[in-house]
């Protein structure tokens, strides 16, 4: 449905040698599908979706929704971005603060190009958004007198009202205060599966990306470095920068024992001479240095341990407990059930499964 | 089709660019190249160039009156500077950041002198300050002699009354300054057992140096080119500055216009760089405003006993820019003839110069003139720069290039813009020199800069996302001009076409030499009544019009309050 190839779009700038930008990223969209991207704070996130918005003009690339090629550097196609029939939240909101909550909304549909509804018409489908995103009757309200959540609906109805089939949304919920967040979040998942339209979701937030994405691309330093799904993604992360982005990674170095095949289990000796079993997806030669990822759930206290260690911290989290466990030079982190107190000090064996110790690099 | 209409799409921005590049052009740069011209070649009496010469320059860099002239605006325009600076500070720092009583006195003070005609201000000076005023009068009385205590056509008298008459708006700019500023950083010094004093000179003081010395820059440059003092208070006693040199060169019959116009190009030249480090300055001095948060307000020092001290400083300066000069002109404007304060002046009080101002045909069609073509410049210049101003702080195509143009005219000085403007208009072959329209002009080729100001940074105040949400939504630019910016930005369009229609009416230098008798406005009206000696009508007038524009004053306030912009007059 949606298609962005090669997309590049480098900023010079003037202070440093490192410019920034996109470089070369490419994704292609199901219909309906709810896209995240994910990454720390300047890794170019805003400057893809204002490319495809048509907010920024890239220096190479292709984006087409469906048949429709909306950007294509070779042939030099660009739609200007008030054609591109797309719906977009912005950060900032940018609810206008001159118009009531009703013009706000009605606003995509009074300047549509072509047949533009009647007045009836704009009535009923303003107050159709108005109602998906909860808001019904507040319509006649001056769009200055809302509230934080409010305004974050206005813009979605606003984005939404008519009919786009592109829904892009840049870091919608980082305004808005913990609790509202966790609500809206669940709330904007249920919406985009409701009306079905494919989203390209923009956030620093990993647990915000996890939660509500069907698929999830890792950006850093303006490229793409991981796609996939959100388990693939926390449970396979490809490389160190993901492992350690997403969630909280132990990271253990070693070398390679033994030639593995690409996707197999092998086994990893660490520097301190432990020997533990890993899934290598990209393989590796014998003797390869490596670097291993595991999850801090995923390691138990075990009878036959693969690893030793001394308990340096505990604290009681309420649903579970966290564990800092010295191995050699290593402070693991472990999450264990909450019952079980072990008292720092005390000597642990540590185990995991091979599966979910995955190399890195 | 699709790139056909893409082309469309992006032109309209450049069209819009290229019409408003087009006007500004057509008016802000012959007066520029008349005035390079003009220095350096010599005219036929019709006007016609007819040869090269560097004599104009020459006798400007060899005459000892010129020379002495340049000195004299240099003294002049530094003097006032300083004066004004440590009088407008003061205040800024004593209403703006302590407990001080009184506060709403020095903005009342403020808001009134900013519609008053600074001429008026200066001819209420002549009198307190001249030789039948109350201060030459109680010396006489007290020393028994003929002697006088002070001379006020001089330098100092000249340097005192500019000082004051710049000093309401030092006020203003640092007073933002000081309420940008961070309260915590001083309160950190307090804390660490500094004294208000020490704090002051420690930690205030060189935090907002870099704006101090913006705003120097900024007044020396107005007080180089101002034009009523010097005409009003130094040319009686023979002291000549630039701005009064070349109104004489342009007055005397036959004009000596090249003369003039070598003048001015000096003057230009010092300005523009003096301009060039103004602008440096100022970039500097934003980098120094704390962020703070809306609504934010530093917790102000308490001076304790001390209070009663600055309560007297903000009264004694309310006395001196407000209470005494509109005293003067009301004791001016009650008697038959002009003479000192005394009560047996009182048994003479009349309101015959009331009667005659509103009875007399001139007075009100005057008052007409004046503010129609006030109006007409400002609306002109705020949709000319609504455009070019939107267009420059986007970014869009050739912002730079109109920004540039708009602001060129930063660069002269009132009366060199007046004989540049004359010498243009002359040689147009309409009927614009010798009517309102010249006026109209000139005051739009002078403060277009400003609405440019207002402009540029209301866009700047407003989130680019809420022009991009239009775009996205399926607007053009053109609606998203109409529908979103515009609307937007209407309180600091509403701020400064106020804010021009102001001084606009209050600038003497700019009109005087483009008035005519059938075409006259309120600040040369004055200037010739006062030459006259008909001093009791125009103070009368000057009272009645100040009211006026007080009130219009009063509206630029509320709309600053309502979220206009911040920027005054520079
Ligand atoms: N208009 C611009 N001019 C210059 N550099 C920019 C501009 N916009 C973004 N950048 C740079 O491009 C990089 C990516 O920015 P952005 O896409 O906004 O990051 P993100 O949204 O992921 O935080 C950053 O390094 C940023 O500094
Ligand atoms: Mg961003």
């Amino acid at each position: 449905m949606l298609t962005v190839r090669d997309l590049t779009k480098i900023y010079a700038n003037r202070f440093d040698t490192q410019a920034g930008g996109v470089r070369e990223v490419s994704f292609d969209l199901p219909e309906g599908t709810f896209f995240t991207l994910l990454g720390p704070s300047g890794c170019g996130k805003t400057t893809t979706l204002r490319c495809v918005a048509g907010l920024e003009r890239p220096d190479a690339g292709t984006i087409a929704v469906g048949d429709r090629v909306l950007f294509d550097s070779a042939s030099k196609t660009a739609v200007p971005l008030n054609e591109r029939g797309i719906g977009m939240v912005f950060q900032s909101y940018a609810i206008w603060p001159h118009m009531t909550v009703f013009e706000n909304i009605a606003f995509p549909l009074r300047v549509a190009k072509g047949a533009r509804p009647g007045q009836e018409e704009v009535r009923s489908l303003v107050e159709q958004a108005l109602a998906t995103v909860g808001l019904a009757g507040y319509g006649d309200r001056p769009a200055t007198r809302l509230s934080g959540g409010q305004q974050q609906r206005v813009a979605l109805a606003r984005a939404i009202v008519h009919r786009p089939k592109l829904l892009l949304l840049d870091e919608p919920l980082s305004n808005l205060d913990a609790a509202l967040r966790e609500e809206m979040r669940i709330e904007l998942r249920r919406l985009q599966q409701q009306i079905g339209v494919t989203t390209i979701y923009v956030t620093h937030d990993q647990s915000e990306a996890l939660a509500m994405s069907d698929q999830i691309a890792v950006m850093e330093k303006g490229r793409i470095v991981q796609m996939g799904n959100p388990r693939e993604i926390y449970f396979r992360p490809a490389n160190v920068f993901v492992a350690s982005f997403i969630g909280a990674a132990n990271l253990l170095s070693g070398v390679c024992d033994g030639a593995v095949a690409p996707g197999a289990i092998g086994t990893v000796r660490l520097t301190d001479g432990a020997r533990i079993g890993c899934l290598f997806p990209a393989g590796a030669a014998d003797g390869q240095p490596t670097t291993v990822s595991v999850r801090p759930e995923s390691i138990v206290f075990a009878d036959e341990p693969l690893l030793n260690g001394t308990v340096t911290a505990a604290s009681f989290l309420g649903g579970s407990a966290r564990y800092d466990v010295r191995v050699g030079d290593l402070v693991l982190r472990v999450v264990g059930g909450a019952e079980d107190v072990v008292a720092p000090g005390k000597t642990v064996g540590l185990s995991f499964a091979a599966s979910s110790a995955v190399v890195v690099g | 089709m699709n790139r056909a209409l893409a082309w469309a799409r992006q032109d309209m921005r450049r069209v819009i660019a290229a019409l408003v590049g087009l006007v500004l052009a057509v008016l802000m740069l012959p007066p520029l190249w008349i005035l390079l011209q003009d220095s350096i070649t010599t005219t036929d009496a019709i006007g016609d160039v007819t040869g090269f010469t560097l004599a104009h320059f020459g006798k400007l860099f060899t005459d000892k009156d010129a020379l002495r002239s340049i000195w004299n605006s240099l003294v002049f325009a530094a003097g006032s500077t300083a004066l004004s600076l440590i009088v407008g500070g003061v205040l800024a720092w004593l209403v703006e950041r302590t407990n001080a009583p009184f506060k709403i006195l020095a903005y009342l003070a403020t808001i009134i002198s900013l519609g008053t005609p600074y001429i008026l201000h200066v001819i209420a000076w002549l009198f307190l300050l001249g030789k039948i005023g109350p201060l030459n009068d109680a010396y006489r009385t007290l020393t028994g002699g003929t002697a006088n205590l002070f001379n006020v056509n001089s330098m100092a008298g000249m340097i005192l009354i500019e000082g004051f008459l710049w000093s309401p708006l030092v006020f203003l700019l640092l007073g933002s300054t000081f309420r940008a500023a961070n309260a915590d950083m001083e309160e950190a010094a307090r804390m660490s057992g500094a004294t208000v004093l020490q704090t002051l000179r420690r930690v205030s003081l060189p935090l907002a140096m870099p704006a101090i010395l913006a705003l120097a820059l900024f007044v020396f440059i107005r007080a180089i080119g101002g034009f009523e003092v010097p005409a009003l208070v130094g040319m009686p006693g023979r002291i000549y500055v630039l701005t009064t040199d070349v109104y004489e060169a342009t007055i005397v019959v036959p004009p000596d216009l090249g003369y003039a116009a070598a003048f001015s190009v000096v003057m230009v030249v010092i300005v523009a760089v003096l301009l060039y480090f103004y602008s440096r300055l100022s970039k500097n001095a934003e980098k120094y405003h704390s962020v703070t948060g809306k609504g934010f307000r530093p917790r102000p020092f308490d001076l304790g006993a001390g209070r009663w001290i600055a309560g007297a400083i903000i009264i004694a300066n309310f006395c001196i820019v407000l209470v005494l000069p509109m005293l003067t002109l009301l004791w001016m404007s009650l008697l038959p003839f002009l003479r000192g304060f005394s009560v047996a002046g009182l048994s003479m009080l009349t309101l015959k110069n009331f009667r005659t101002v509103f009875t007399a045909p001139g007075y009100v069609e005057l008052a007409t003139n004046s503010l129609m073509v006030a109006a007409a410049a400002a609306t002109f210049i705020m949709a000319i720069t609504a455009l070019a101003g939107w267009i420059a702080a986007r970014r869009g195509p050739g912002g730079w290039l109109l920004d540039q143009l708009a602001t060129l005219s930063l660069v002269f000085p009132g009366i060199c813009l007046g004989v540049a403007v004359m010498e243009v208009y002359l040689r147009v072959p309409l009927p614009i020199y010798g009517s309102l329209w010249i006026i109209a002009i000139a005051y739009v080729i002078r403060f277009m800069p400003y609405g440019m100001r207002y402009v540029y940074s209301g866009v700047l105040q407003l989130h680019h996302e809420l022009e991009e949400a239009a775009g996205v939504a399926g607007a053009g630019s053109l609606t998203t001009l109409r529908r979103i910016v515009a609307p937007l930005l209407s309180p600091a369009i509403i701020a400064g076409w106020l804010f021009i229609f102001l001084v606009a009416n209050k600038e003497l230098a700019i009109a005087v030499l483009l008035a005519s008798p059938g075409s006259q406005v309120i600040a040369v009206s004055i200037f010739d009544q006062w030459v006259n000696g008909q001093g009791g009508e125009l103070a009368a007038f000057g009272l009645i019009w100040t009211v006026l524009m007080t009130v219009i004053a009063c509206l630029f306030f509320a709309q600053g309050r309502r979220g206009g912009t911040d920027v005054f007059g520079n």
